[in-house]
């Protein structure tokens, strides 16, 4: 009897690595918001690049625009459609959980992109692809550090309130500073929702309330450039160190001219291969530890040429 | 005898002096109630009152001045704009992208012809085809996004070299110590505001938006009116746009977004119905301000923005409520 069941597992196995030999694996992705900025519209092309370079992989992309109940609905979708796994750009990191549990129940592992979900959901995931944001904030109070030698007053714009990417980089800029940098001080944090034009203001209103500014660090390039603009128009962009995250090409180009300090060197390309490869990992059936995160460099002058000016 | 009519006459006097006092506060709360939280964030922060602060403002403030003044038209002529949040966004990542490509002066061009276009969609819509304003504007707040994300294809639009062109004028440049968007705003804001108050056309949008069918029965061409002031509108938009492109030299898709809101909130404030008729420039200004110095002030106390939105909710529903009371001649109603 035993013997048969071994048969039986050992014919069903062989029959399933022919099979999959000839099919190749289907994986479906929802992204969070495709189009409201570069860096997801490059992540997204250069994922359907590197599934064509595949030949064992067929991707079906999907988009949630944004919308909680429209990225549930698409996870929904691909469970019903049998894909082989399900990749994932959670909307928010909390109500994605009990559908990425269905899909866990179904025998479909999830791998979750970019950005991670809450601690109730790591048990159902297979895995978690991205940058590893709290190093981030912590490798950018480094640079601050570095740059001011260990002393001066400095404020943070950060990104949008509530959103995971936000949250750990303030944490772990400002986790780091505390216990590497005790000289510089940090009189006030603002958010301004990634947006150029909102730091750019908020800053303005910096620059009036203290009249000593020695560095600002901005939760990504965009709202980074913003800053600037404002500290440039005031004549105080010379006394001021920016340091960024997220490297655009505003902030690369600001790096070249010598107005920026330093960034963090995060490509879509590498989240988007990372996610793809991770997904891959898994169903081959290789050991895939549970946090994968792909590397983000610092970036300042000294080794600018090592990088290619990000295309968003 | 005599006491009886000095009694009466003092409570003459004091329902008088009462109605006087709510008069006042209607007519003129609004500005009391910006005077002393100028006040009361002045108490606070030494640098609120500071003439670089209160520059800072009036040029932040000006973006969404540029815009208010052309919606506060349309809504003296009795409809809503709620596109141009939208109409912003579409315009700035145009304007800077076209810049690079074509060169400033036909982005320029281009940028204003193509809202201008919009604007006309809206005004054709609205006047000719007597649709509602309001669905037919939030339509467009969406079908204008989806637009600007189509033509940028989601990516960030920058100018290359942004220190040698006279782009930079509109959005950072001073003339005689001025900011040149807080002139652009106060241009536009007397030229709208003399139209609006000392010709026949501006008399005629106060009709329309009074009472559309009295204006009808007395000649004027109401479709044509209507029509105009998303011309107007969108016109304004068009100036906001080369400010907000000028000042960021970039733009991200969505960088309009709630604009909207934040015009309206401004309108309201300054005290212009939104059932339409009334209302003017002046008021506008006046809100807009308010929502600047509110923001400003509460940074420099070190609160997040956000917490503007809560007090901006207050000061409307405080403005709606004394208006109200000032047209039934007492605060609290007594019948339900």
């Amino acid at each position: 009897m035993l013997k048969n069941a071994a048969i039986a597992t050992s014919v069903f196995m062989v029959t399933t690595t022919i099979a999959h030999a000839e099919d190749p694996y289907r994986i479906g992705i929802t992204q969070n918001n495709v189009g409201v900025d570069s860096y997801q519209t490059t992540y997204e092309s250069a994922f359907e690049q590197a599934a064509d370079e595949l030949d064992n992989v067929e991707v079906v992309v999907l988009d949630a625009g944004g919308d909680v109940a429209r990225q549930i609905g698409q996870v929904r979708n691909l469970i019903q459609q049998r894909v082989d796994a399900i990749i994932i750009w959670p909307t928010n990191g909390q109500a994605v959980i009990p559908v990425i549990r269905q899909a866990h129940n179904a025998g479909i592992p999830v791998v979750v992109t970019n950005s991670k979900i809450a601690e109730a959901g790591l048990e159902y995931i297979a895995a978690f692809s991205g940058p590893d944001n709290v190093q981030q904030g912590a490798s950018s109070a480094e640079m601050m550090c570095d740059a001011l030698d260990g002393e001066g007053q400095i404020v943070q714009i950060a990104g949008q309130p509530g959103y995971t990417t936000a949250m750990e980089r303030s944490q772990g800029f400002e986790e780091r500073l505390a216990e590497a940098c005790p000289g510089v001080e940090l009189v006030e944090t603002q958010p301004a929702d990634w947006n150029r034009e909102k730091a750019q203001r908020v800053m303005e209103n910096f620059l009036t309330k203290y009249d000593d500014i020695d560095g600002v660090y901005a939760g990504d390039d965009n709202m980074g450039v913003g800053a600037l603009n404002a500290a440039k128009s005031a004549d105080r962009a010379e006394e001021i160190v920016f340091i960024g995250a997220t490297n655009f090409a505003v902030g690369y180009e600001a790096i070249e001219r010598g107005e920026y300090y330093g960034s963090i060197y995060q490509s879509p390309v590498d989240d988007a291969e990372a996610a793809l490869q991770t997904a891959l990992d898994v169903l081959s059936g290789e050991e895939v530890p549970k946090m994968n995160f792909f590397e983000t460099p610092k970036i300042t002058a000294d080794n600018l040429a090592e990088f290619e000016k990000p295309v968003f | 005898m005599a006491s009886i009519e000095q009694g009466k006459q003092a409570i003459m006097l004091s329902k008088k002096h009462k109605a006087g006092l709510l008069n006042f506060l209607s007519a003129q709360g609004i500005l009391v109630f910006f005077l002393i939280c100028m006040f009361a964030f002045s108490l606070f922060s030494e640098q609120f009152l500071s003439q670089s602060n209160i520059m800072t403002v009036v040029r932040q403030a000006s973006i969404i001045g540029i815009i208010a003044v052309g919606v506060t038209v349309v809504i003296i002529g009795g409809n809503l704009d709620l596109s141009v949040g939208s109409m912003l966004s579409f315009s700035t990542v145009l304007v800077v992208d076209l810049h690079d490509k074509i060169g400033p002066a036909g982005a320029i061009i281009l940028m204003f012809v193509l809202t201008l276009i919009i604007g006309a969609v809206n005004g054709f819509l609205i006047g000719f085809m007597r649709l509602n304003s309001l669905i037919v504007t939030l339509a467009m707040l969406s079908a204008i996004q989806g637009l600007v994300l189509i033509y940028s294809g989601g990516k960030n639009v920058d100018i290359a070299n942004q220190s040698d062109t006279w782009f930079a004028f509109f959005g950072r440049g001073y003339v005689l110590g001025i900011a040149v968007p807080v002139i652009l705003f106060a241009i536009l804001a007397i030229i709208v505001q003399v139209v609006m108050s000392h010709t026949s056309y501006g008399r005629r949008i106060f009709a329309v938006g009074g009472n559309p069918a009295a204006a009808v029965y007395s000649g004027i061409r109401k479709n044509w009116c209507v029509f105009s002031t998303y011309l107007i509108s969108a016109f304004c938009v068009s100036c906001a746009a080369l400010v907000l492109g000028s000042r960021v030299m970039g733009s991200q898709n969505n960088v309009g977004q709630g604009y909207e809101l934040l015009v309206l909130a401004g309108i309201i404030l300054g005290g212009t119905s939104l059932l339409g008729g009334a209302g003017s420039i002046w008021k506008t200004i006046i809100g807009v301000l308010i929502l600047g110095f509110i923001q400003n002030g509460l940074l420099l106390l070190g609160y997040p923005y956000y917490t503007q939105w809560l007090v901006t909710w207050v000061i409307i529903i405080l403005a709606v409520w004394l208006d109200l009371a000032n047209k039934r001649k007492r605060l609290f109603t007594t019948h339900s």
